[in-house]
């Protein structure tokens, strides 16, 4: 199946999204901004939907659209975790206009709409891959500068605040990322659907690893380990890839929910453990 | 350490105490006691630069309040702790370790052996690989502890670390403390309306009233009701 060029460049572009959602859905999980990034992934819809509207790329409204998003939420810091009142109005009100331009182009691009919701990876240009490819580097380096701080500034505000570490700044760079990430990840799963490649790649991490270093493999491991099996779930049965990401991605937390339980200690007689050599 | 001259403290405009002038000796260890709502938290805060001075003059460690913080480690009062289920106080530690820098956050063998001594300092060595969120109050506070000391501060501030602890954790923190105060050379001022308990471990307090922020060599200086049972 990868004689096809549409297949290798869904695989490469797909390997270097579910590597960049891998990271970032760590700290997403970490500073519990599950629902930023959520609606971020709804936002996408009216950005999108809005710039083919004016013959602009897609990625381009996505791009402009979220990152004024992540500037307003990176800069209400803290609020955004406690007001998630503030973040639905904004969501709500975008989602209304998102809506207006759905209904502006249903008639003619039908096809643009079902891409834009549920992505179209099998559509993936060359061009499109270069665009991801400079994305994921530009997402990558900004997050190797400030994972330090962002690290102490996540596990612990308050100590961070008070050794000087810029928290709210580092807020509105990481919101900037968060925005970057979710206008990628749009084209492989779709405005609908991003959600799922923020949030369970770093759940998982975080079920199983015992360090940050070790939460965030495991979450690039699970993205791309994901993201291939979707490929070939696809393929071979004719399914759409969001829907099999979706699902191996779910599965697979709970899978290893169910591990961590108590039901399942108790069914196999054992406790869980502790590897003390770790950082 | 410290040095105040004609400070006052308050939040915007609204003055929580009078003015005041106090000079603190490096590592010095200072019991803040006083009631509530009479300024101790404000000053850790004033002395951090998270709350400008209202006015007159404060040098910390030689520099203007807020400029030193490197040197300063705060232990909170109440603290919002975001670590997921499975990663440890180690990981806190180490987390912690010029948190202020950029760059990746690699643990070395010399970061390592720096935890497991501080971690043996405060005595946390039985649970400081276990998941911090299945950690006990008094647990979780020695861990603190030793996250505070990871940067090698000269100047120490705790806001109630007694508060919420039962009588044997409160004993096992002290015990810490002591351990602390003999093999580090560091200045701590700490918050406590339990100071009857750790009064013989200080050298001198700084009683917040109603009257005024007065320097108190011994506690018999301090009124008995500001400290005792409060």
């Amino acid at each position: 199946m990868w004689a096809y060029s549409f297949m290798q460049n869904a695989l490469i572009a797909g390997l270097i999204v579910s590597t960049v959602c891998g990271v970032v859905s760590v700290f997403v999980i970490l500073r519990r901004t599950g629902f930023a990034a959520h609606a971020l992934g709804h936002m996408s819809l009216t950005g999108a939907s809005g710039a083919v509207l004016l013959g602009m790329s897609s990625i381009l409204g996505q791009l402009l659209l979220n990152g004024i998003a992540a500037i307003v939420m990176g800069l209400m810091g803290d609020k955004v975790k406690k007001n998630d009142l503030a973040i639905g109005v904004v969501l709500t009100f975008v989602l209304g206009l998102g809506a207006y331009f759905l209904f502006l182009f249903q008639n003619n691009y039908a096809g643009s709409v079902m891409s834009i919701l549920f992505g179209n990876i099998f559509a993936v240009s060359y061009s499109q891959i270069y665009q991801l490819s400079g994305l994921a580097v530009l997402v990558l380096a900004v997050m190797l500068v400030i994972s330090r701080p962002l690290i102490f500034a996540s596990i612990d505000p308050s100590v961070a605040e008070s050794k000087n570490v810029k928290v709210r700044m580092l807020s509105v760079i990481f919101f900037l990322v968060l925005a970057v990430t979710v206008s990628m990840a749009c084209q492989v799963v779709g405005a609908l659907l991003v959600f799922v490649l923020l949030i369970i790649p770093g759940a998982i991490g975080v079920q199983w690893g015992e360090s940050i270093l070790g939460i965030t493999g495991i979450s690039i491991l699970v993205a791309n380990l994901a993201l291939v099996g979707s490929l070939y779930l696809s393929y071979y049965f004719d399914l759409p890839v969001s829907f099999c990401l979706t699902m191996l991605l779910s599965v697979s937390f709970f899978a290893g929910l169910l591990k961590s339980s108590q039901l399942y200690h108790k069914i196999m007689g054992s406790a869980p453990t502790i590897n003390r050599s770790r950082l | 350490m410290i040095i105040c001259k004609n400070l006052a403290l308050g939040y915007s405009g609204a003055p929580v105490t009078s003015s005041f002038d106090l000079e603190i000796d490096d590592n010095q260890w200072i019991g803040i006691i006083g009631k509530n709502g009479a300024g101790k938290s404000t000053f850790l805060k004033t002395i951090l630069g998270v709350i400008p001075v209202l006015s007159g003059e404060l040098t910390i460690l030689s520099q203007p309040a807020g400029e030193c913080n490197q040197l300063i480690s705060y232990i909170p009062q109440e603290r919002e702790i975001n670590l997921a289920d499975k990663m440890s106080g180690v990981s806190l530690i180490a987390g912690s370790y010029r948190g202020w820098k950029y760059g990746l956050p690699l643990v070395n063998k010399k970061l390592k052996q720096k935890v497991s001594e501080l971690i043996e300092l405060v005595g946390a060595e039985g649970y400081a690989h276990r998941p911090f969120s299945t950690l006990s109050g008094g647990q979780k506070k020695r861990i603190y502890l030793a996250q505070a000391l990871i940067n090698q501060p000269q100047l120490m501030l705790l806001d109630e670390p007694l508060a919420d602890l039962d009588p044997h954790a409160k004993q096992h923190f002290i015990e810490a403390l002591q351990k602390i105060h003999k093999h580090q050379k560091l200045g701590v001022m700490i918050i406590s309306h339990d100071m009857h308990e750790i009064a013989n471990h200080l050298d001198a307090f700084i009683h917040f009233s109603s009257n005024g922020v007065h320097y108190c060599p011994t506690i018999e200086c301090v009124k008995e009701d500001t400290y005792v049972g409060v």
